[in-house]
């Protein structure tokens, strides 16, 4: 058997696994170990495994992840994400969907916290789909929004992957996090866009509340300026320069540990509960890393991901078409590779490609992010849709994929906009030079 | 984590008894863990505007994730919290079921085990390696150690369920 | 013909970095050589091989050959991290690389600790600065309380120099720059492009730190010995073109840097002189003192002095035999 074709027939074989209910984690991690050993050995893809699964519990940078979920939970904790519901349920709440358009606006701010989709699907969600719920809005609906709006995070500066990216492609970071701006700002104009369509043909996916006196209103708001001044101080203290993107984590826990006291509800069996809630949702999401990892490192033993970019570039397009060819292979790789595997495969061949066809290395910067992005929620496999199905397990899978679907739409539609409009990206670097 | 039933929400749920065992052990333990990479990045930071910086903070905080990772992952498996595409399994008849359910927990047990082996194994070529970090000199070998016994317990939680469903 | 004997290399850089440029030129000369009877399939930054447990991996076959990374890794390489702080007074990575070989072949230490494995190519690399984001250092006196990133084993020499050395993720300094979460950082000029610090900084502070070399490509003893004879003579041949080739990437990479850092407006500073010569004297006493307090059984006095003695014949033109060909 040829590398090429254990790569496809494992993926046949991890669909299948997958539909038969066995745990997400397993089947991508032992798949991709089975598919290692065969291309090396036993000992080695054992080994390899090993590694796998500590480095991702011992890196400072994956470490942070259970530090931004503990901040989610002791929120939580403090009646704070209630509050902060209520507050747009009061602002928001008569307007079709308005809940779920606020949790693209959490999305938002915090992915201007964290660097990671990942991070921001799952503090996101821990927070909203409680809430959302139990204002009657539809799951597809909910866990949809949020598993879309939590790919906002990639995008909004700080970006790991635009980081990531401009040390391969050896552009300047500040250039692609300014030309990040007006992408990101159109991407969640349009999530909004698609919230705003489905509940006006089906009112019921997001109830609609009466309408509440301006006095009300305010004094909803009233209740979170606690809330507002801790964001505040996180965003603006990464701004300043006060603390790092990895730093925010611990620094936001601290000061949702403070709210907590603040408003009394800072006891040892609360505490307790919200750090053993913290680990239980962080170990669902480093087993489906781990899992992830593994089968990510087995593919690109295989060498599948080289033979399709190969085809591209054999096919000669023009610069449009090509980007079109690119988006399908890479949504294609990205149903079964993780985000960060995938760009470092695929930007060193794509990228010269398209500079020799005329495009800017930022804009293709943006566009690869943005369409590398589409992988954690396109189906069969979606990290953010596993995540989000990890948070809100009685969701089923299918509910959160369908509920996905009309974002990807928008998302389709949005890379279009990128790929024929490339100043979406180019006139505000261009404006700041 | 599963959702709270639509009305009982927060921190008007219901109070759920922690685990206990060995579980509760590295609920304790993880939650000790979380605490201490939380304040020392928090000091760290603090450390550095008011002129006390504290070289090698990142060391512990590393040294605690990963002790707070092995944790969380005990903690998800025993709650049976691992993400599984439900999709074929309600639709089977139960006399499916009856093989497709510990099947797919014995798979996740050799998910782990594989993981436990790999992990031991690499602790084992240390074992005279006299591994530890650069500026406070924190041993490694029993930070291996610890995520390698945690997911060999994680294994045995997997098959415990399995023989349950059976 | 018989088909080709496939080796597998992995490194975990990009296939543009300029390190793997070289890696493609040994590639290239290798497949060249055996005349098509041995072919290297390269993986570029897929994960095979990790950036802290290579060495691991590649004594359990993960691979073939790999790019190893003794000097980051935390346990068992303590020769190889000890003698990398005894390289004061060097002036090129030809100097680097023939000081490690010298001690390679009178410490066998250095190479019981790469047990299983056999080096392919020994690595130094361009010369550290000093970058700074507002003001310059000219004097040594400028450095004092400065918040600088520096790598683990300069920490003592950058307090006893009065600066406020802190760790933190390579992927951090540049948005920590950004927003003055910290001073600077030491880094090698060609730092200046490929990770975008002369965005963000202002000054390159050409205060010559001295740099260590180390084995940087390895290949598994179990790989080797399964080689037909001459073919395994052959990839020990070809270690010196490897060692050209990352030398002669490195060096075009330094000058990248610094021509990518003047278009930015960067400036580029001259330390005071004496201010060289006493940073290279505390350099050495720092190393001195490593040396003095070498733990787990290592000759660390010996090895300064095998290190000092051969930079001392170089500098003399008397190459030593055990320095090897020069680069
Ligand atoms: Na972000
Ligand atoms: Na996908």
């Amino acid at each position: 058997m040829t590398p090429e074709l254990i790569g496809a027939l494992s993926i046949a074989v991890l669909l299948a696994l997958l539909a038969l209910g066995v745990p997400i984690a397993a089947v991508l991690g032992l798949v991709g170990f089975t598919g290692l050993a065969l291309l090396t050995s036993i000992e080695a893809a054992t080994i390899k495994a090993g590694v796998v699964g500590w480095e991702t519990i011992s890196r400072y940078e994956l470490g942070v992840l259970p530090l931004f979920l503990l901040m989610a939970h002791l929120c939580f904790t403090a009646g704070a994400s209630r509050d902060f519901f209520d507050a747009a349920a009061k602002l928001l709440g008569h307007r079709r969907g308005g809940l779920a358009t606020a949790s693209i606006a959490g999305c938002a701010g915090f992915g201007a916290i964290s660097g990671s989709s990942l991070a921001t699907a799952a503090t996101v969600g821990l927070v909203a789909l409680p809430e959302m719920r139990k204002r009657g809005y539809a799951p597809s609906l909910s866990t949809g929004s949020i598993a879309a709006g939590g790919t906002l995070g990639s995008l909004i500066p700080p970006s790991g992957a635009l980081i990531v990216y401009g040390m391969i492609a050896e552009q300047p970071i500040s250039k692609l996090f300014a030309a990040a701006l007006v992408p990101v700002a159109t991407q969640a104009l349009l999530y909004i866009a698609v919230i705003i369509l489905l509940c006006r043909r089906n009112p019921a996916l997001g109830p609609v509340s009466e309408r509440v006196p301006w006095r009300e209103r305010f004094a909803s708001l009233g209740r979170i300026a606690d809330i507002a001044v801790l964001i505040v101080l996180v965003i603006g203290g990464l701004t300043v320069g006060w603390f790092t993107p990895t730093e925010a984590a611990s620094i936001g826990s601290v000061l949702a540990m403070l709210l907590c006291a603040r408003r009394g509800k800072l006891t040892i069996p609360a505490l307790r509960r919200a750090l053993a809630e913290t680990l239980r949702t962080a170990g669902v999401i480093y087993a489906i890393i781990i899992g992830a990892i593994v089968f990510s490192v087995f593919l690109g033993a295989t060498g599948l991901a080289s033979h399709l970019t190969a085809l591209v570039i054999d096919a000669n397009l023009d610069a449009k078409a090509a980007a079109a060819v690119i988006v399908v292979v890479l949504l294609l790789l990205g149903s079964v590779l993780d985000g960060m595997a995938l760009m470092l495969l695929t930007v060193p061949i794509f990228l010269p490609m398209m500079v020799g066809l005329g495009m800017s290395p930022i804009w293709f910067g943006i566009f690869v992010v943005r369409t590398i992005e589409l992988g954690l929620v396109h189906p069969p496999l979606g990290m953010n849709v596993y995540i989000i199905q990890g948070i809100a397990k009685d969701v089923p899978l299918g509910t959160i994929f369908r509920g996905v679907l009309p974002f990807l739409a928008a998302d389709m539609l949005h890379i279009a906009l990128l790929i024929l409009v490339p100043a979406t990206a180019l006139w505000l670097p261009g404006v700041l030079a | 984590m599963s959702l709270p039933p639509p009305d009982d929400f927060g921190e008007e749920r219901a109070p759920q008894p922690l685990p206990t065992g060995l579980t509760g052990v590295a609920v304790a333990l993880g939650s000790v863990a979380l605490l201490v990479a939380m304040a020392t990045d928090a000091l760290a930071v603090l450390g550095r505007h008011f002129g006390f910086p504290l070289l090698g903070a990142l060391e512990l905080v590393q040294a605690s994730v990963s002790v707070a990772g092995a944790c969380a992952i005990v903690c998800a498996s025993a709650a049976g919290a691992h993400a599984v595409i439900h999709a074929v399994l309600d639709r089977v008849s139960p006399a499916s079921r009856a093989v497709l359910a510990p099947a797919g927990q014995l798979l996740g047990a050799a998910f782990f085990l594989v993981l436990a082996v790999g992990c031991g194994w690499i602790a084992w070529d240390l074992r005279a390696a006299a591994e530890a970090t650069d500026l406070l000199g924190i041993p490694l070998a029993p930070l291996r150690l610890f995520a390698t016994f945690a997911l060999i317990f994680t294994a045995t939680l997997f098959v415990r369920t399995a023989a349950r469903r059976a | 013909p018989d088909a080709p004997t496939v080796l597998r290399y992995a490194t975990p850089y990009t296939a543009g970095h300029p390190l793997s440029r070289a890696d493609q030129q040994w590639i290239a000369h290798v497949e060249r050589i055996s005349g098509g009877r041995l072919r290297i399939q390269p993986s570029w930054a897929g994960g095979l091989i990790s950036s802290e447990h290579n060495l691991v991996e590649l004594r359990h076959g993960v691979v073939d050959v790999a790019t190893i990374s003794p000097i980051y890794t935390r346990g068992g390489t303590h020769a190889i991290r000890l003698q990398a702080g005894f390289y004061g007074g060097e002036q090129s990575i030809d100097d680097q690389v023939a000081v490690y070989r010298c001690l390679q072949a009178s410490f066998p230490r250095l190479g019981q600790e790469l047990a299983g494995l056999v080096p392919m190519e020994v690595q130094g690399g361009n010369v550290l600065g000093i970058v700074t984001r507002t003001r310059p250092v000219r004097r040594l006196e400028d450095l004092r309380g400065l918040r600088l990133r520096v790598p683990g084993e300069l920490v003592p020499l950058l307090r006893r120099l009065g600066a406020d050395p802190l760790d933190m993720p390579m992927a951090d300094v540049y948005p920590a720059m950004a927003k003055g979460v910290i001073d600077g950082v030491v880094a090698p000029a060609d730092t200046l492009k490929a990770l975008h610090f002369a965005e963000v900084a202002r000054f390159y502070n050409q205060l010559r730190i001295a740099r260590g070399a180390y084995p940087a490509r390895a290949i598994s003893e179990d790989s080797l010995r399964r080689l037909p004879p001459d073919l395994e003579r052959l990839l020990l041949d070809s270690r010196i073109v490897w060692e050209r080739a990352v030398a002669s990437e490195f060096k075009q990479a330094e000058q990248v840097g610094i021509d990518y850092a003047r278009g930015l407006g960067m400036t580029f500073v001259q330390p005071d002189p004496v201010a060289q010569q006493r940073l290279d004297a505390l350099y050495l006493a720092e190393a001195a003192q490593a040396a003095a307090n070498a733990d787990h059984g290592l000759p660390g006095q010996a090895m300064l002095r095998v290190a000092q003695d051969t930079l001392r014949r170089l500098r003399s033109g008397s190459r030593p035999p055990c320095a090897g060909p020069a680069l």
